[in-house]
């Protein structure tokens, strides 16, 4: 049966994801993954979420998926052997090194490779098991027959994000954000932030979300107030052919989204997958596309709010 | 000049017409971005014998390109390219997917891989791994500054290539910009790209000023360039004046960027880099010649920047010298 995993921004979340369904919930380590740290933690908050989770016979994940400084790698290997000790064993990397490095010196440790590899296709999954992957997140637009592969060749665990943001560019090799505006802030513990960096630092400015007009090479507009495509979507359709699929996780983006509505997200898919695994022959997918509307509506609401904001603040610069 | 390489990279038997190669010791030919450009040595692969052979007699080595970002349909392709590079004579093929760095390691062929600016080389562990699977030189993702160029490559052991000048790579994506309907149905496919394109921001709070002229970019707010299946940098990176710098930190081998730029472009700052090279590793008095500098801001319609290699925003251009002619932004 495929896990549900979800987001968990806060401490708060953590319990609300838990509660309302996930079988396992992530959170970033404070300057290691890829949300600003608003919406990460810090490691007495990991342990008590961890605890929790364990508590309820669920699992804690934490990401350190940006991709670091080689001179952190020494602050990375000091906060996995901590939270490795009190027990936890799940976390999501995107650095390929850097998860090499951790497959051999914490064996039994589960990994998964990040959204931001960018893994579109099923050699790229088989390099990062190589590499000690044990999970592989599928990039945002992979086709069913790759994840076919990916999970019948390749043998390794499969995620798929059924609540995320297919960007213009492909996620995990943008650079604009940091481009228009990055900070160096270096916290106590000696982790830059690389703010502005989403690959980095993991605040994204959404840049490509501005309006913009596209201009010819003698001056002349060719096309005015072009978006750039970048959307947040929902799976919904797709979910029983995922589970048909095998795949392993299937997972809720959200950290920076309100409680009540992480909360909302997860009863919706929870009780979706239930419906799916309780009786596949007479499921229909109908009625669960109009109760998907109104999460819909109220997830675009706070996106809208959300950008506006970090267009802004990136002019700061 | 012995121990220092310069690297221009061309898509195609167009972009190599005309470029005064005299002033490069390396070609990479192909296009990452897409695979339908016209001429694309990286998937017109009869082109490759040609050129490879007629650049290697000029004393030039010769590296092959691969696509960024391969789906599982690209792959077969993919495979093709390596044994169609490597017959040709190519000495080593740029990568930018883990995929395509397995696929080389497997079919054992021994074409060294280089890795590209899209491959997000950012930490030695990382570079390790892909030393491991035969890459022999690393390019260290734009974001990555030259001080942390420096412990990848001493620690990690591999050589580090930098992007001395041209558009800095910012994104890549499967969906082309440039056109309206799907590629194979679109008339301005395969010609859109062969113009320049500009991305310039809308929102009021950026921009300042009146709307760009006839012939004039300006950046009023936010410049990018789109080739449809890549956003690059609107300002043009430039080192020049940073080159005894990058001598003397130990790097040697320098990229210029000439990927959908004109012939004068690529023979022209070649041109300047190759003079500023020999004379930063003589030994004497450096300084930016004044017409170096006009043929660097000449060609750069909207600036000049190279922010990302000191740790900063990737857009500022950190320096005393070229720094003057860029806008507020």
């Amino acid at each position: 049966m495929a896990e549900l995993l979800a987001s968990g921004g806060t401490p708060e979340m953590v319990r609300a994801v838990l509660d309302n369904g996930a079988d396992a919930v992530y959170v970033g380590a404070k300057g290691w993954s890829r949300r600003r740290a608003q919406y990460e933690m810090d490691d007495d908050q990991v342990l008590v979420s961890a605890e929790y989770a364990r508590s309820l016979g669920k699992i804690l994940r934490v990401a350190f998926n940006t991709l670091p400084a080689s001179r952190e790698i020494p602050l990375l290997l000091a906060k996995v052997e901590k939270f490795t000790s009190a027990g936890i064993r799940d976390f999501i990397l995107t650095d390929v090194g850097a998860m090499r490095e951790l497959s051999l010196r914490f064996p039994g440790i589960r990994i998964h490779a990040s959204v931001g590899c960018t893994i579109i296709n099923s050699d790229d999954a088989w390099f990062y098991k190589d590499a000690g992957a044990t999970r592989i997140v599928a990039e945002c637009r992979m086709g069913r027959e790759e994840m076919r592969r990916i999970r019948e060749e390749v043998g390794v665990g499969l995620e798929v994000l059924v609540h995320a943001t297919t960007c213009y560019t492909l996620l995990g090799r943008c650079t604009m954000s940091s481009y228009t505006r990055q900070e160096s802030r270096v916290d106590a513990e000696g982790k830059n932030h690389f703010l502005g960096s989403p690959n980095r630092g993991g605040l994204c400015y959404r840049v490509c979300l501005a309006e913009w007009n596209q201009v010819g090479e003698n001056g002349e507009t060719e096309a005015e107030r072009l978006i750039l495509p970048n959307q947040a979507y929902f799976l919904v359709d797709d979910i029983p052919a995922l589970i048909d699929l095998g795949v392993d996780t299937i997972k809720i983006q959200g950290r920076e989204y309100s409680v009540p509505l992480v909360g909302r997200m997860v009863r919706f898919y929870r009780a979706l997958i239930d419906a799916y695994m309780e009786d596949r022959s007479s499921f229909r997918i109908d009625p669960w596309k109009e109760q998907m509307a109104g999460i819909v509506s109220a997830r675009d609401g706070e996106r809208r709010e959300k950008t506006k904001g970090l267009i802004s603040e990136s002019l700061g610069a | 000049m012995p121990g220092i390489e310069l690297i221009v990279s061309v898509s195609s038997p167009r972009e190599l017409d005309g470029t005064e190669l005299a002033p490069f010791d390396s070609v990479c030919l192909g296009n990452p971005y897409c695979r339908r450009v016209e001429g694309n040595y990286a998937e017109q692969l009869p082109l490759l014998p040609g050129a490879v052979s007629s650049l290697r007699e000029a004393g030039k080595k010769v590296y092959v390109t691969s696509p960024a970002a391969p789906r599982g349909r690209d792959l077969p392709q993919v495979e093709r390219l390596i044994e169609a590079a490597s017959r040709a004579g190519a000495q080593a093929l740029e990568v930018h997917n883990m995929g395509v760095l397995r696929i080389l390691r497997e079919k054992g062929n021994p074409l060294a891989a280089h890795m590209g600016a899209y491959a997000n080389v950012y930490t030695h562990l990382g570079a390790k791994v892909m030393r491991d699977y035969g890459a022999v030189r690393v390019r260290p993702n734009a974001e990555v500054s030259l001080r942390e160029m420096e412990i990848i490559a001493r620690e990690a052991e591999i050589e580090v290539e930098v992007l001395a000048h041209g558009k800095i790579p910012l994104g890549v994506t499967d969906r082309c910009s440039l056109l309206t309907e799907a590629e194979d149905a679109d008339p301005n496919c395969p010609s859109a790209c062969r113009k320049d394109h500009w991305l310039t921001s809308r929102d009021p709070a950026l921009r300042s000023g009146s709307p760009p002229g006839k012939g004039e970019i300006r950046e009023g707010g936010w410049v990018l360039k789109t080739v449809g299946k890549g956003i690059l940098s609107g300002r043009d990176m430039c080192m020049l004046e940073h080159l005894p710098g990058l001598l003397s930190a130990g790097f040697s081998v320098f990229r210029i960027e000439g990927l959908y730029e004109s012939a004068a472009y690529r023979s022209e700052i070649g041109g300047v880099y190759r003079e500023a090279l020999e004379l930063a590793a003589s030994g004497r008095t450096y300084g930016v010649r004044r017409e170096w500098a006009e043929t660097v801001r000449r060609h750069a319609h909207v600036g000049l920047c190279n922010g990302y290699h000191f740790g900063k925003t990737g857009r500022l251009y950190i320096g005393s010298v070229l720094q003057k002619g860029n806008s507020v932004l």
